[in-house]
């Protein structure tokens, strides 16, 4: 890259102008570390002579202020530094401006950005000044020299240096970092984890790389790639190179013939000898104690070299692709933390290849740590979601070192692979990668692509297969163990689940489907949007890179991103830290979190869509389930709600009856014979006949009440001859022992008009025959 | 809550796992020397499992007993929850048909909880062990030997048919393992057989759902006879 670079005090003459952009100020790059303070002590004796300010246009300050305005309680610890730096800036501004070194007031604030009032400048004030402008944003850099060479203007852009200097790249070279950034943007696209602003890029690049080219008469870009990308990375990846090792294995060997067992021979054990072929010579060790019996041989420690372990492989595993995997890597001299490269062939007394020699892995297979909920508590307690990026990394490192040596895996298994509390991840088992053509003869179904069939040994595997194997192996550490394709409601046969390409959890409006029981929803809810996009499009058959998984290289970048996020200001959750969040991420920065009223777990709000607001619960679903039941409904209440063990309204039931006379809902210790008190039975006082208590009146059964209401008969007004006194009021009396009246007028009423017959009758003496007693019992009474 | 708690274990746990159904003869001929040394191999059995790494997350073991009935004395459970056995009283007949497919219903059962909660298994094993001949309902027998068969053919059971002692009736046994003859047991080697079936089972954890799991048959010198 050849830069040239420019003194500023140049632009500080009369005549000229000398402009900063935003991300001078705002960016912390190494490459301009003190450099602002540099640039303003060159150039500030000519300003001042020269009445000509810098310009730091009023839409840089307004993106300044933007930023510095934001209020330090809601933003999370990275934009706390650019809060911090841009009001820095502000105040070194305000500083430079009053002692005239600045000047803020040229243009304006219509622009959408920063970058379009600089190309605003260029074009109406191009032809008056040469200008130069400091940016870091090779967009507008590309931009401006492109404007400036239509214009056939001196408009000079580029970057700041550490000594106040202005470094201006040459065309060419300015052109390759366009291309570099295109590329990355468009990965960030593809890898759907690309902002508004990086599509915005990709469509400006797109369009002013080519101008740009023409106009200059500039090379074409060619993008750097490892000479075995292809292989290991595959011919669709758009991937930057990746340092390739001059020691690579050929990217597209043939598939060698199929393999053969070595002759059988005793193989040694402890405490044997066996002699050591390495590129420095033979020697002799001692076997010291196994360490392991795997699938394919014994692992025995070296007595006197702690750092060193010998795999002496069974007589199924001697074989003649073996030892000659073996005997191309030994011949290279590979060192890397981590990979467990052969270093030595071993043979037996007689000479016969038994195994081979590699450096001591330090920690525990991932299968009985990482991929077990119970153990992998147990063994690191403290470890939180970071840490499992960090081995997904430690992990991805080494996959793509071996990728760009176009050494595959192979069978990638959590057997295979073994993690130290350091986080470190070792790759072990080198005699069944796959290299120059010898094919790894092993595979673990829950790691085997769809397109794999038949067995491992008969065929190559490809770099997609492979990149298959690591996007299960990334999620089985991420989610603990879980099988990606695992999912409710089937036979649990995993070579069809895989063949079936049904990824049961959810993706934004994609629903999940069949999510097994457990934690495992609430781990994959808490992964961030843009490694869930990855995954589910990976995973998923319908996704866009169900053919094509990433390669190592691109998980590299997004987990780097992810171990990002978890520290940054978008990570709202912080629930997302922890390997076992107990609940669902919560939606937004302003979900709700609470707790639980009763167990005290975490909680989010439920959005409800329609009604616009936040579902909070009181009880977590557990809780709910599980709360205290009333005995009698099974209903989940409160436990303090409970009475007897049943909740009020089975407490009612059970102790209340209703009458069977007026059907009222009615304690049953007062009902008596199914009746309420109200509707006891009582007996009429006068006639004594059973009645409801609310048929009787004063007492009185309904008849007798009508009775009692009737005039006697028997009794007649002394003056009318009517009858003239009602029972009851004649009951009234003799209750009283009191005589009973004997006309209207002792009652005080009065005697009913007669009827003229009645009037004759009244008047004329009684002639009515009475019998004797009757004639007694009314003189008797009228006296 | 006690079902709830079992499910919580199951779910937590994503370990495939591999359930073994041990299906044993508890007759009045078994008593003495036989029913002592068969529980003191299965609880052996048990111990082998807890201690290796990867049996101990992945086995699963049921029991049924069957004498003059049959009765499903443990269901399945992961290790830590399985009870060891004290003791056993053999008495009665040999219901051999009507213990198989007790045994074969509990390990439907418990396929439709792996199935329900999307836990992955490998192939389950039956271990039928008897030292008599059947003597219950014929029709059970044929049924159980049916059901067994068709598994096995659809590579959805392994099956070890096990006799112990002289009397065992090996041509039924026979009948339930078309493929792979049954094996006599020499003299009371419970405790070399639950030894190999610990190690068989670990073997098979260690390999992945799906995986052909080739038994050590050499192994089985140490206790059986051909």
């Amino acid at each position: 890259m050849s830069t040239t670079e420019l003194d500023p005090t140049e632009f500080s003459q009369g005549g000229r102008r000398l402009f900063i952009d935003t991300n001078i100020f705002m960016d912390n790059h190494s490459r301009w570390t003190g450099g602002l303070k540099r640039l303003f002590e060159r150039t500030a004796p000519t300003i001042i002579a020269e009445r000509n300010p810098i310009v730091v246009p009023m839409k840089v300050v307004r993106e300044l202020e933007k930023y510095a305005g934001k209020r330090s309680s809601r933003v999370a610890e990275e934009q706390v530094e650019a809060v911090r730096r841009s009001r820095i800036a502000l105040t070194f501004l305000e500083d430079a401006e009053a002692r005239g070194l600045v000047r803020t007031d040229l243009g304006d604030d219509s622009a959408r950005y920063a970058d379009d009032s600089f190309l605003r400048v260029l074009e109406w004030a191009g032809d008056r000044y040469e200008m130069c402008v400091i940016t870091d944003d090779i967009t507008l850099q590309l931009r401006i020299r492109l404007r400036s060479a239509q214009l056939n203007r001196r408009f000079a852009v580029g970057t700041l240096t550490s000594d106040g200097l202005v470094a201006v790249e040459d065309d060419q070279s300015l052109f390759g970092r366009g291309n570099r950034k295109l590329d990355a943007k468009r990965q960030k696209v593809d890898d759907g984890t690309a902002t508004f602003a990086d599509r915005q890029d990709v469509d400006e690049l797109t369009a002013l790389l080519p101008e740009f080219q023409t106009v200059f008469g500039l090379k074409p870009w060619v993008r750097r790639r490892p000479n075995g990308a292809n292989a290991a990375g595959g011919p669709d990846t758009g991937e930057v190179a990746t340092t390739q090792s001059a020691q690579a294995f050929s990217a597209r060997p043939p598939h060698r013939d199929a393999d053969r067992l070595l002759p059988p021979v005793s193989l040694p054990g402890e405490g044997d000898e066996v002699q050591v072929d390495s590129a420095r010579g033979r020697s002799r060790v001692t076997l010291g104690k196994l360490v392991g019996e795997g699938g394919e041989g014994r692992v025995f420690e070296v007595v006197g070299q702690p750092n060193r372990v010998i795999k002496v492989l069974d007589s199924e595993h001697r074989t003649e692709h073996r030892q000659a995997k073996i005997a191309l890597l030994t011949s290279r001299p590979f060192v890397a933390k981590g990979i467990g490269f052969p270093i030595a062939a071993i043979s037996n007394d007689d000479g016969a290849f038994v195994g081979y020699s590699m450096p001591r892995a330090s920690g525990r297979e991932l299968q009985v740590t990482v991929m077990r909920p119970a153990r992998f508590r147990a063994t690191y307690p403290d470890w939180k979601k970071g840490d499992l990026v960090d081995v997904c990394i430690s992990f991805l490192e080494k996959v793509a070192y071996l990728h760009s040596l176009n050494v595959l895996l192979g069978d990638i298994n959590p057997k295979n692979l073994m993690v130290n509390a350091n986080k470190d991840v070792w790759i072990i088992d080198a005699d069944s990668w796959q290299l120059e053509g010898y094919p790894c003869p092993v595979g673990t179904p829950m790691f085997t692509a769809p397109t794999m069939k038949g067995e491992y040994a008969e065929r190559l595997r490809t770099p997609v297969e492979e990149r298959f194997a690591i996007a299960v192996m990334l999620f089985m550490i991420l989610i603990t163990g879980q099988h990606p394709y695992n999912r409710a409601g089937t036979d649990g046969d995993i070579t069809r689940l895989i063949d079936e390409g049904i990824f049961p959890y959810q993706l934004g409006e994609i629903p999940g489907v069949d999510q097994p029981e457990g934690q495992w929803r609430y781990m994959w809810s808490h992964l961030p949007k843009n490694v869930k996009t990855v995954f589910w499009n990976t995973f998923h058959r319908d996704g866009k890179w169900y053919d094509r998984p990433p390669t190592a290289q691109k998980w590299l970048r997004l987990f780097t991103e992810y171990k990002q996020y978890l520290d940054g200001p978008e990570n709202f959750d912080p629930q997302s830290n922890d390997v076992y969040p107990t609940r669902l991420k919560a939606m937004a920065p302003d979900t709700p979190i609470y707790n639980c009223a009763q167990c005290g777990a975490s909680m989010v709000g439920r959005w409800q869509k329609d009604k616009g607001t936040y579902w909070t619960p009181k009880l977590c679903d557990d809780c709910r389930q599980n709360q205290s039941r009333c005995k009698e409904c099974g209903k989940p209440k409160p436990a303090e709600a409970l009475k007897d063990g049943r909740c009020w309204e089975c407490n009612r039931k059970l102790n209340y009856a209703a009458c069977m006379n007026c059907g009222k809902e009615t304690p049953k210790k007062y009902l008596v014979g199914g009746r309420c008190s109200n509707c006891q039975l009582v007996a009429c006082k006068d006639c004594g006949t059973l009645t409801a208590k609310t048929a009787l009146t004063y007492g009185r059964c309904g008849d007798c009440v009508k009775k009692a209401a009737e005039l006697d008969p028997s009794r007649l007004c002394v003056d009318c001859r009517q009858p003239f006194i009602t029972r009851d009021h004649v009951g009234w009396f003799q209750n009283k022992y009191l005589d009973v009246p004997r006309s209207h007028t002792a009652i005080k009423q009065q005697c009913p008009p007669l009827t003229a017959a009645e009037a004759v009758r009244a008047l004329e003496p009684q002639r009515v025959s009475l019998s004797w007693w009757q004639r007694v019992t009314s003189k008797w009474r009228n006296n | 809550m006690a079902l709830k708690i079992g499910a919580d274990d199951l779910v937590e746990n994503p370990t495939p796992r591999v359930p073994v159904s041990l299906c044993i003869d508890t007759s009045g001929s078994m008593l003495g020397d036989k029913i002592r040394e068969l529980i003191e191999g299965v609880n052996l059995f048990y111990d082998a499992i807890d201690e290796d790494d990867d049996a101990h997350d992945a086995a699963e073991v049921s029991i049924v007993e069957f004498n003059s009935a049959a009765t499903l004395i443990q269901d399945y459970a992961s290790i830590e929850r399985l009870e060891r056995i004290e003791t056993v009283d053999p008495s009665g007949l040999t219901f051999l048909g009507e213990g198989v497919n007790l045994a074969l219903d509990t390990l439907e059962k418990r396929k439709s909880v792996y199935s329900g909660s999307g836990v992955l298994y490998y192939q389950p094993w039956l271990v039928l062990m008897t030292d008599g001949q059947p003597n219950g309902d014929p029709d059970e027998l044929e049924r159980a030997i049916q059901r067994v068969t068709e598994l096995v053919a659809a590579k959805k059971l392994t099956v070890f048919p096990i006799g112990i002692g002289g009397d065992a009736d090996m041509a039924v046994l026979a009948r339930f393992s078309p493929n792979r003859p049954p094996l006599r047991l020499q003299g009371l080697k419970f405790k070399e057989f639950f030894e190999w079936l610990s190690k068989s089972v670990s073997r098979v954890s260690r390999s992945t759902p799906g995986d052909t799991v080739k038994l050590d048959l050499e192994g089985l010198a140490g206790w059986a006879e051909l």
